[in-house]
């Protein structure tokens, strides 16, 4: 049976699952877009507020959303909403908004 | 290139989301590399056998040599990613690495079968499992296209979905239709989110409640043993009651901010459709390419239990 499509998160929900992740790496692991090491807690940063660095703005446009970050998160947190919201940023900041 | 904590402000940063990117790291170029070399020497031996005047049929020697290596490419792109997928020594980026061997593997393995055809396209079983393997690979293409333009698609629609400031636009505008919420500074601090992380509104506890009270309190006008429910708007003395403030002075003027909100309304549901939409197309492609994958099983099997009729009775009888 296929889960429901999970649609955009909210910027106070990324920002709950941002402060909910336990940091143990599983969803860049399972992550296939990923080409080059980074740790999650600069992807975590990035992700919310800081400037978006090279690596990361490389796996935020490679993320195609798969979902295969959601299933082995221990705490049930939603990656690919946070990737979205990344690539929100990544869209507006190139916009200048 | 690891970041740590430590050194990523060192690190160049970037802005914007192109349509078109594209990013080959080694572990890309190192297979293009072996495909273009492994497809080269086929192709060359290919090119050798045919104006050499051997025997060049889908059963002559060559032919199953063709028929052999093609089936261990997909044997390989088939087995090889999803091994991976669920191998317990992960690292970062070995997931991507083994999806571009899925694709190379693929590529060679099509090119063999080609070459194992030796140009025979009659209506027999072989060319069915070939044109399978064929829309396998076009569906795999299109599927890794999908892959970089959807999420883009996507990434456009929620920007029309979400505020500046990343709330639901759509609670945004329902909030403002409320007289009673529009200028209740505590209700949009609740949702606030700043962009640039300078603050953060919410505390990092999960299960902070906070104790301060909500725009829409319950009163105990204890009257009669009621309990009277007294909205926001009626404690800040009827500042926005529509007479007073003149709204209803001036119903053209309300009328086009209804009608704006409207169209703002339609305008973000329909990004919501879309978005909706785009996320179906990448899951389902996805379903699609497995089916043909299925598909393409099937059509090999059935070639080869073709081929296994006519092959073991000529075995046998030159026995």
């Amino acid at each position: 049976m296929l889960k429901p499509i999970t649609l955009h998160q909210a910027g106070s929900q990324v920002t709950e699952e941002l402060r909910a992740c336990i940091g143990c790496n599983e969803c860049l692991l399972a992550c296939p877009a990923l080409t080059e090491p980074i740790t999650i807690d600069v992807l975590n940063m990035q992700t919310f507020s800081e400037p978006i660095s090279s690596p990361v703005a490389r796996f935020a446009r490679s993320c195609y959303q798969c979902g295969a970050c959601v299933d082995p998160c221990p705490v049930g947190l939603h990656r690919d909403a946070m990737m979205m919201w990344l690539k929100v940023r990544l869209l507006r900041s190139g916009q200048g908004k | 290139m690891s970041i740590s904590q430590r050194n990523w402000k060192r690190v160049q940063y970037e802005k914007g989301y192109p349509w078109l990117f594209f990013y080959a790291g080694r572990a890309w170029g190192i297979g293009l590399l072996v495909t273009i070399i492994v497809v080269g020497v086929a192709g060359a031996f290919y090119m050798w056998y045919w104006q050499s005047g051997n025997d060049a049929a889908p059963d002559s020697i060559a032919g199953y040599g063709y028929a052999i290596a093609g089936t261990l490419c997909f044997l390989l792109a088939a087995t090889l990613y999803t091994a991976r997928r669920h191998s317990n020594k992960r690292t970062m980026g070995r997931l991507n690495t083994a999806l571009n061997w899925h694709v190379f593997f693929a590529i060679m393995g099509t090119v063999f079968v080609f070459m194992h055809s030796f140009g025979n396209f009659y209506a027999k079983t072989g060319t069915y499992a070939l044109y399978g393997l064929v829309a396998l690979l076009v569906s795999g293409f299109v599927g890794r296209i999908l892959d970089h333009l959807v999420p883009r698609l996507i990434a456009g629609e929620v920007d029309t979905i979400l505020s500046t400031q990343g709330e639901d636009r759509i609670e945004s505008i329902s909030r403002n239709l409320m007289p009673g919420d529009r200028n209740d500074p505590r209700g949009r601090q609740e949702h606030a989110f700043e962009a640039d992380g300078q603050g953060m509104s919410t505390p990092w506890d999960m299960a902070y409640v906070s104790l301060e009270s909500t725009s829409r309190e319950i009163a105990h006008h204890h009257k009669g043993g009621d309990f009277t429910y007294v909205s926001q708007s009626h404690k800040l003395h009827d500042t926005h009651d529509p007479l007073r403030t003149g709204m209803l002075a001036h119903p053209g003027e309300l009328m086009s901010q209804v009608e704006d909100t409207v169209v703002e309304l339609h305008l973000v549901q329909g990004a919501i459709r879309r978005e909706q939409f785009y996320r179906y197309v990448i899951r389902y492609w996805r379903l699609l390419h497995i089916a043909l994958a299925l598909l393409a099983v099937g059509l090999i099997i059935w070639h080869l239990v073709y081929v296994a009729q006519l092959l073991i009775p000529t075995v046998f009888h030159r026995a």
